[in-house]
């Protein structure tokens, strides 16, 4: 039987681990608890070692925190068109460039795509997401700077029906969840807009903030799947972790680089592997 | 930044407080709390073990001075080795200079350009800046736009693909003209060879007084690798926080500045212009531990 003691040390080692990797403090000892509970008085087979037990009882719960992943391919087919998705986050996470990206990787799978110009405040954001979509080929709406988000992307939806396109790609400003009139802005694209997905993009690279504003723009208008992106920055980053912990929600498409092809669709196990080793 | 240090520490110092002889226990409970609060604000988690470990060592070997109780003795200690931590603040010297941002992507590089811009403007300097940018899009049009606001010149061109002939040809014009140069470049980081070799390469040919490297406050464990990189490439002599206006803690920036030996120089806590503020380390972490 294992005893406490046993697992101490092997346990210690993957919680710095995993603290190393970006997984927020709060969700890492929310998971060595668990694996704690788990381990203790759990038999042990003769010869297997105990940092084996540790590591593939981590690996195993890793897997089962970052879920499946989602099929937006298979999504789209699916659903009514235009399949309407609206992308959040806070400033500078890659919203703008992931919906370029999206838009190259449906492109490419044969779906027809328009994009609406939804931040229409930072400086240079409409010009940024005009020449991405010009690039592909994608068909932009866009009104003035300073113009209501929400008249943007309704029209978006409107020209993507008249046109029979198949699926509509929402921009928007990034904005913190502690700033109570943009988020109230952002549920008021969500009421007018009526988005089937809502994708919230945040980064790899992020700490512990990751969890609290998951949980901040989940609460406020909801999350229906995940990009992590700047996974080339640190290939291990545990914020997919986090995130995933913190909202439950699949996670779409990792974000690897700036290039239109940087984007892959997420597997749990390759997360895991990074961060943990792969399988021997 | 670290803001919630304040609480958990208060918590764990009152346990010291009234005894006479330093309590082994108390101390190592905390050194954890301390160790949990850095950790949740992002601090690098070796720079955590070793800064808790020297705390730890110093509260058991040192003597407290005559007339000072344990809790003040430990509180002075744990103060020491945080503003050891921090560094010096960055130095800004209202004189004629170049300064070139580095950093990651989207870490907020052009946006505290225009702040930068606008504090040297505010001085009664004569202010330019140069958009060495020439790869994201609208890159151009953003700095552009937010130089416009405050009436300082942009200099750039939106289809050169050369970011080294945009300063080539900017900054001898500009230095004939202005008085602080400020020159913002494209996101990179750590792992793309080719793209540090391009800052390698603006710092030579631009010889600016300054390299600053512009930190996410939310930034996690990657801060100390990165800020290793580009402190390795071009030199950091200082750090730049953005987005405190947040609820991240700014850890990652800490470590930063650990890594590259520099201080941070600015705080920015706002998407405009005029959201940025000096850092002052003494007062913050007083204001942290209740001092
Ligand atoms: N290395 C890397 N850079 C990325 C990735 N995704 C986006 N970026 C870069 O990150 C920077 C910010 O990306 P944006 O798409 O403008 O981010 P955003 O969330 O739209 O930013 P705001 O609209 O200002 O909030 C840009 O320089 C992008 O090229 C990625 O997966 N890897
Ligand atoms: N709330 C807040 N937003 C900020 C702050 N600094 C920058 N931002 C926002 O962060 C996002 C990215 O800022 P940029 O200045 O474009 O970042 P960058 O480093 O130049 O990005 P790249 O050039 O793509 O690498 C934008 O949405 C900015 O408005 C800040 O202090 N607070
Ligand atoms: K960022
Ligand atoms: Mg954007
Ligand atoms: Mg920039």
């Amino acid at each position: 039987l294992l005893q406490e003691k046993d697992v101490e040390e092997p346990l210690f080692e993957l919680e710095m681990v995993l603290l190393e990797n970006d997984v927020a403090l709060p969700v890492t000892d929310e998971i060595i608890a668990r694996m704690r509970r788990d381990l203790v008085g759990r038999h042990r087979k003769i010869g297997a070692s105990v940092d084996d037990l540790v590591v593939s009882t981590l690996r195993s719960a890793l897997c089962g925190v970052l879920g499946e992943g989602l099929d937006l391919s298979r999504y789209i087919r699916e659903h009514e068109r235009p399949v309407k998705i609206l992308f959040t986050g806070v400033n500078g996470t890659g919203k703008t460039t992931t919906v370029a990206k999206v838009g190259q990787y449906l492109q490419t799978n044969g779906f027809t795509v328009v994009i609406g110009a939804g931040d229409t405040f930072r400086a240079g954001a409409i010009e940024q997401i005009r020449t991405h979509a010009d690039r592909l080929g994608i068909k932009t709406i866009q009104h003035q700077a300073g113009a209501d988000p929400s008249a943007v992307l309704f029209d978006a939806v409107q020209y993507a029906k008249a046109h029979d396109i198949d699926v509509v790609l929402a921009d928007t400003a990034g904005r913190f969840h502690n700033r109570a009139n943009l988020m109230n802005q952002l549920d008021k694209i969500r009421r007018v807009m009526k988005p089937d997905l809502v994708v919230y993009v945040d980064e790899a690279v992020a700490g512990n903030d990751a969890v609290i504003r998951a949980d901040e723009f989940n609460k406020a208008v909801g999350t229906d799947a995940v990009v992590l992106t700047k996974a080339d920055m640190d290939p291990k980053g545990g914020a997919a972790i986090s995130v995933a912990h913190t909202v439950g929600k699949p996670i779409l498409f990792l974000g690897t680089g700036q290039g239109y092809d940087d984007i892959v669709p997420f597997e749990p196990r390759a997360v895991v592997n990074e961060l943990l080793g792969d399988e021997s | 930044m670290l803001d919630n240090l304040g609480t958990s520490l208060k918590d764990a110092v009152k346990k010291l407080a009234g005894k006479t002889v330093i309590d082994r226990a108390a101390v190592e409970e905390l050194v954890r709390d301390l160790q949990r609060a850095l950790l949740s604000a992002d601090v690098n988690v070796k720079l955590v073990m070793h800064l808790s470990q020297t705390i730890k060592q110093r509260a058991l070997d040192e003597e407290p001075p005559k007339g000072m109780g344990v809790r003040e003795h430990v509180l002075r200690i744990v103060y020491q080795e945080l503003v050891r931590m921090m560094g010096s603040p960055g130095e800004v010297a209202l004189e004629p200079q170049t300064i070139l941002m580095a950093g990651l992507q989207g870490s907020g590089k052009t946006t505290t350009t225009a702040k930068l811009a606008r504090y040297f403007q505010r001085k009664g300097l004569r202010v330019g800046v140069i958009c060495a940018d020439t790869f994201r899009p609208g890159a151009y049009d953003q700095l552009k736009t937010l130089c416009d606001r405050i009436s300082v010149p942009c200099f750039g061109d939106p289809k050169e693909p050369d970011a080294l002939k945009i300063v080539r040809e900017g900054l001898p014009k500009y230095r004939k003209l202005y008085e602080v140069i400020i020159i913002d470049t494209q996101g990179r980081h750590a792992l793309e060879e080719n793209l540090i070799e391009e800052i390698v390469n603006i710092n030579e040919i631009s010889h600016a007084e300054h390299r600053w490297l512009v930190i996410d406050a939310a930034l996690g464990q990657q801060a100390s690798e990165q800020a290793r990189r580009f402190h390795e490439a071009i030199g950091i002599d200082g750090v730049l926080v953005t987005k405190m206006d947040g609820t991240a803690k700014g850890g990652g920036a800490l470590s930063a500045v650990a890594e590259t030996q520099s201080g941070i120089v600015f705080i920015g806590s706002g998407e405009t212009i005029d959201d940025l503020e000096r850092f002052d380390p003494d007062g913050f972490i007083s204001r942290l531990l209740g001092m």
